[in-house]
């Protein structure tokens, strides 16, 4: 158990019945970070942030969220943890401010001082006196996320949070989380199902299926997956001479014709390509496009997933 | 902890009269009756003096008190608002936000037990301050309430009230539908709590009716309908108003602390 983690699971489990939609999760977000937790509709996502903040108990398994073990010390863990946990959700006959104030006086007597401030951080501030059920969805997601400042949170743990959201609102929405992270040293937990989102705003992730973390880690070493190759795409007026040039270059281990030209994987590091750039030229070859191959998480999860469907294709997704 | 009891507290407090809805039929309920009641005599007296006497009174007084307090109107109030407090987190999704504060559930539930009563001994003081407004101002001639009878109705309205609020907002927790709250209460309190009263071959098990229980420490006979009052001790009538609250109280509180958010 280490203290420089916001989020440790051990074996965590949670089971409806027979059925287990959190199984056995192993789970280690670092603190000071945005951590994806990726999957597929039904994989788990919601019922383990559920199980995290102690709104439904573990089958099995251990956690501790800030370094404070849960549920034994649940009341001083979440005193800075900030949730939207699915979609935000308000007493909508009440304005923006008074919904936090309620908040407010249930966190403790130091919150009030938070309520401006929060509201202003998310761009709530002229309406902060409208009831609630005159507001936007956009509106009510920067109102969530005004709720989860008032904790001053150490660690945000966000549900999906970009449902809803306009694409304006979504880019205002990753920036947001991005100046948490980068310039106020929060760690936030954003679970999702959009690859996209999370490559965007994640640095690490986890990705989850049937309950079951299939791997975690650094964005860009899921994304490569076992495959740490550098890959280049070159396009070439003369694909035969470029072939028969690139066989003898000690820079490159592998050349091969594809549908966009040449397929070449490098022997050394990514700045190689510069002198497969200078080889091909001097050897009379036109080069018209010099692109590493970028390995997306689009490109790993569908892997990963596609591959535990053939494993288990009877097995009913959770 | 009491400084954080009391903020929160106030926060129910805001959450139920901020909620129009309730907050109007309370008022309606506990004020519309009471006017009907002193206009209506009026005017019987005003065109037949002979055969009817001044609307206000002792008579007049009795008779709003059976209104509001006499387990009929009252009790409308305080299920409605007592239901409100129960289910208002739950039935609006707050629920699970305010437990990610960390903060005990039971605490959660505990504070919007005074903040419900608060409410609902607003709107019954209203009612009554309504009652003795009429009895007074349309007395004429006839005998008018004590001072100790004024003083013994208002604390039988606000322990009458106050119970059957406190209830509901356990079997509100408990069962956490608003509706189905509401009606399995008026169903009980109007209808099924007479009846029993009324069945004497169910015997001293009519004791446990709260309505009797409660009727004990009203000054004037108040129970409506076909039940009658059942006489019974002062400590048995505490005993069955303590239980009813222990025990819904104690459901309601279990449930809180126990469901999925």
């Amino acid at each position: 158990m280490s203290d420089d983690l916001a989020i440790e699971t051990h074996g965590l489990t949670k089971r409806f019945g027979e059925r287990a939609a959190i199984d056995g999760i192993d789970l280690q977000v670092p603190r000071g970070c945005a951590f994806g937790f990726l999957g597929p509709n039904g994989a788990g996502k919601t019922t383990m942030i559920r199980t995290l903040l102690g709104l439904t108990h573990a089958s099995a398994g251990s956690m501790r969220i800030l370094g404070h073990p849960v549920p034994a010390e649940r009341s001083v863990a979440l005193r800075r943890v900030g949730a939207i946990v699915e979609e935000p959700r308000f007493h909508s006959h009440l304005s923006g401010r008074e919904n936090l104030r309620i908040v407010a006086a249930v966190r403790g007597a130091e919150t009030d001082a938070r309520i401006a401030p929060a509201l202003a951080r998310v761009g709530l501030s002229e309406r902060a006196d409208h009831k609630v059920k005159s507001y936007s969805m956009g509106m009510r997601q920067r109102l969530g996320v005004a709720r989860c400042l008032l904790a001053d949170p150490l660690l945000l743990i966000l549900d999906e949070p970009t449902n809803g959201l306009d694409p304006g609102g979504i880019q205002e929405f990753r920036e947001m989380i991005r100046a948490m992270v980068e310039q106020e040293g929060r760690t936030v937990f954003l679970s999702s199902h959009l690859l996209d989102e999370v490559e965007k705003i994640c640095d690490a992730a986890a990705i989850v299926d049937r309950g079951k973390v299939v791997t975690q880690g650094p964005i860009a070493e899921i994304s490569r997956g076992g495959d740490a190759r550098n890959e280049l795409i070159v396009g070439v007026d003369d694909v035969e001479l470029a072939l028969r040039t690139l066989a003898t270059n000690e820079l490159v281990q592998e050349a091969q014709r594809s549908d966009d030209g040449l397929r070449v994987v490098l022997n050394g590091a990514p700045d190689t390509a510069a002198g497969v750039n200078t080889t091909l030229v001097r050897a009379g070859v036109g080069v018209a496009r010099l692109e590493p191959v970028r390995h997306s998480l689009e490109q790993r999860f569908l892997e990963i997933t596609s591959r535990l469907d053939e494993q288990a294709p009877d097995e009913v997704r959770a | 902890m009491t400084a954080i009891a009391l903020r929160m507290t106030g926060a129910d407090f805001l959450k139920l009269r901020k909620k129009r809805s309730t907050l109007i039929w309370a008022l309606v309920l506990a004020l519309l009756p009471v006017i009907v009641l002193f206009v209506v005599r009026a005017i019987l007296h005003s065109s037949t003096p002979s055969e009817h006497p001044p609307a206000g009174g002792i008579d007049g007084f009795h008779t709003g008190l059976r209104l509001l307090g006499g387990l009929f109107f009252g009790p409308l109030v305080a299920i409605l608002i007592g239901v409100e407090a129960g289910t208002t987190d739950a039935s609006n999704g707050v629920f699970r936000d305010l437990v990610v504060t960390g903060r005990s559930r039971l605490a959660l539930f505990a504070t919007c037990v005074p903040a419900a009563l608060l409410l609902c001994w607003t709107v019954i003081t209203t009612g009554y301050a309504l009652i003795l407004l009429g009895t007074f101002a349309f007395a004429s001639n006839l005998p008018t309430p004590s001072g100790s009878l004024i003083l013994n109705s208002f604390g039988f309205l606000l322990l009458a009230s106050g119970v059957l609020c406190a209830v509901a907002v356990g079997f509100a927790s408990l069962t956490t539908s608003k509706p189905g709250a509401i009606i399995a209460l008026i169903a009980w309190q109007i209808i099924a709590s007479p009846l029993i009263s009324s069945i004497k071959e169910l015997g001293s098990a009519r004791d446990f009716v709260l309505s009797q229980g409660l009727a004990h420490f009203s000054p004037l006979s108040v129970v409506m309908g076909r039940g009658d009052n059942i006489s019974m001790s002062g400590g048995k009538a505490l005993l069955v108003v303590v239980l009813w609250l222990v025990l819904f109280l104690g459901l309601g509180a279990w449930r809180t602390r126990t469901m999925d958010a």
